[in-house]
């Protein structure tokens, strides 16, 4: 202690170190559940599905694609560094890549046995290194709190959409895209599917919070701090139509969310600096990431789980032939009973691996996001911190399960199957 | 699988985006890097291949150097032994023909003392023989017979030559 006061670099660090928590712990949730929370903001709707940022035609644009094509060009220029100028002295990315795919090559041979494990390798690394990049490229700043701003009329919109697809009305959906919301309630307000459909909506939408924050229309961001006391539930910020075939009733619901304001009776705080002005006039509206990571998206975790589970199907019916990769899976029920029912298990099996590769990275993935978003409200400036590492462990912990379980499904695939003990059995029948 | 965000457009696009990613990586980074390993354990066995012939070829060249060099110290020691041999052979010839010169060079010495004795003796002898003659002949002059005589003064001159020799 004494050593600490008599240095005053040490001494002015721990003053530092000590007021940023002070700080942290006061602006942060904490710190606002006692009237300060000055670092405040609004949490962000966390929801699974992936955030479109802009349509292309009838195709959305998600802001996990974004971040996916990002970590792949990140790996292509990585690529281009290692091979551009290739030699047998290697340089450092040279260097840095020979040493890893020299592990993963032991990895495969030892794994297979032999040579022959190295013809996983090429998915095997991709995999390592698609989820290792997509991971860590979520942890980056600006990630899932840099975005687009949607407004009420579209947030309401997206989600009308989705109950119209969900309810079967797929053509109706297609034309609320098409003709925008206001047209479309226009020409097909009287629809009893359209009634349907909005009744549906607002008794399950209802509750779901519109978040609003201040900003102006465009770019926006939000801060990380403060908790959810700026989260509107939709049903007051809109008020659904009582009676859809009064046409003035729907027109008032119309001019409602294209001016949307908060309800009478739905008070905003005192200490916010938002108003029932700001929600008409589209000054405020729910943030769309245009990042967000892009192993947090099931299409993406899926997609490498298929692309893995198929290379591994494409690996047994090469080295076994058709007839030896399905003889695993494939047993005559007559001769076979015990052995067609565990060939029929394990043919689910394979089924199930893609649904457990899916889950197991998007669940840890999103957690993670979720954990980071949290403490940044909780410990806003510092708490993050230590997550943020946490997360980069986490990133490389769950490429290296994928793409090790990867190599070792497809080592069990090129083993051909045991008949031995099947015989065994038959044999003991017939003595 | 809405509420999920699965849909079929954004799978296909995370397929798609995956697939390129797994050929580029394969293409352009798996393929060169690991050819490249390839190579190199390759150079490495290669070398350490030559490095072992070459270790051998050293081994055996030493051993040809080791031979050679005993072969030549055998050979100088024989060498050296000849010129030994060769030196105490000159040596003792020296010696033996300065023995000789040396008893040749005594034996003439001698032999001229004697005759130098012998001719001194002679003269001598000369002197005396006419210097006893004179006295013969100075006795004679008082008695004269010369063969008792003659015996008389042989005996004086062999006494005379004793005494002097001595």
């Amino acid at each position: 202690m004494g050593k600490l006061f008599s240095n005053p670099k040490l001494l002015t660090a721990a003053i530092v170190v000590v007021a940023v928590l002070l700080i942290s712990v006061a602006g942060g949730a904490l710190g606002a559940a006692f009237g300060a929370g000055f670092l405040g903001g609004p949490i962000p709707l966390i929801q699974l599905p992936a955030e479109y940022i802009t349509e292309i035609g009838s195709y959305q644009l998600m802001n996990t694609f974004v971040m996916f094509w990002l970590a792949i060009l990140v790996l292509f220029f990585l690529t281009f560094l290692a091979t551009r100028n290739i030699k047998e002295v290697p340089g450092r990315w040279q260097g840095l890549f020979e040493a890893f795919f020299e592990a993963f090559i032991k990895l495969a041979e030892s794994a297979a046995g032999g040579r022959r494990g190295r013809m996983f390798l090429p998915v095997v690394t991709a995999i390592f290194l698609g989820v290792l990049f997509s991971n860590w490229l979520g942890t980056l700043p600006g990630v899932n709190n840099i975005g687009r701003i949607e407004s009420v009329e579209e947030f309401f919109e997206l989600k009308l959409k989705k109950e119209f697809n969900k309810e079967g009305h797929g053509d109706l959906a297609k034309k609320l895209k098409k003709e925008g919301f206001v047209h479309f309630f226009e020409e097909h307000g009287t629809n009893p599917d359209v009634e349907h459909a909005l009744e549906v909506f607002f008794s399950e939408h209802g509750e779901d919070g519109f978040v609003i924050f201040s900003g102006e229309s465009g770019v926006g961001f939000i801060n990380l701090g403060r908790g959810e006391q700026w989260k509107v539930r939709l049903n007051q910020v809109v008020e659904a139509p009582h009676d859809l075939h009064d046409q003035e009733e729907l027109e008032k619901f119309i001019h409602q969310v294209e001016q949307p304001k908060i309800l009478p009776g739905v008070e905003p705080d005192e200490d916010q600096d938002w108003t029932a002005e700001d929600v008409a006039e589209g000054r405020v509206g729910l943030l769309v990431p245009f990042f967000r990571g892009a192993s947090t998206d099931l299409n993406t975790t899926l997609a490498i789980a298929i692309f893995a589970m198929a290379s591994v199907q494409f690996w047994g019916f090469r080295t076994l032939g058709f007839a030896g990769y399905a003889g695993k899976f494939i047993f005559n029920p007559i001769k076979d009973p015990i052995g067609a029912f565990v060939g029929l298990l394990e043919l689910i099996g394979e089924f199930i691996k893609v649904i457990s590769f899916t889950f197991r990275l998007f669940g840890n993935m999103f957690a993670g996001e979720i954990l980071l978003i949290a403490m940044g409200f909780l410990l806003p400036l510092i708490g993050i911190i230590p997550f943020l590492g946490l997360e980069l462990f986490v990133g490389v912990i769950q490429a290296a399960i994928f793409s090790v379980l990867t190599l070792i499904f497809g080592s069990l695939a090129i083993i051909a199957h045991e008949h031995g003990d099947h015989d065994e059995e038959h044999g003991a029948e017939a003595h | 699988m809405n509420a999920l965000g699965i849909n079929l457009p954004g799978l296909l696009t995370q397929l798609i985006s995956f697939t390129i990613l797994v050929v580029v990586l394969y293409k352009f980074l798996y393929g060169p890097i690991t050819s490249m390993l390839d190579q190199r354990a390759e150079r490495i066995k290669d070398s350490l291949e030559a490095a072992d012939r070459a270790r051998q070829d050293a081994a055996s060249s030493a051993e040809a150097v080791e031979q050679e060099m005993a072969n030549a110290r055998q050979e100088g020691q024989r060498l050296i032994a000849e010129a030994q041999e060769a030196a105490r052979r000159a040596a003792e010839q020296i010696e033996e023909r300065s023995r000789q010169q040396a008893e040749e060079m005594i034996a003439r010495a001698e032999s001229e003392i004697g005759q130098q004795r012998d001719a001194a003796i002679e003269e001598l002898r000369r002197e005396f023989s006419g210097m006893a003659v004179m006295a013969a002949e100075r006795v004679v002059e008082r008695e004269l017979d010369a063969s008792k005589h003659q015996e008389l003064i042989d005996a004086v001159l062999e006494e005379g030559l004793s005494s002097s020799r001595n």
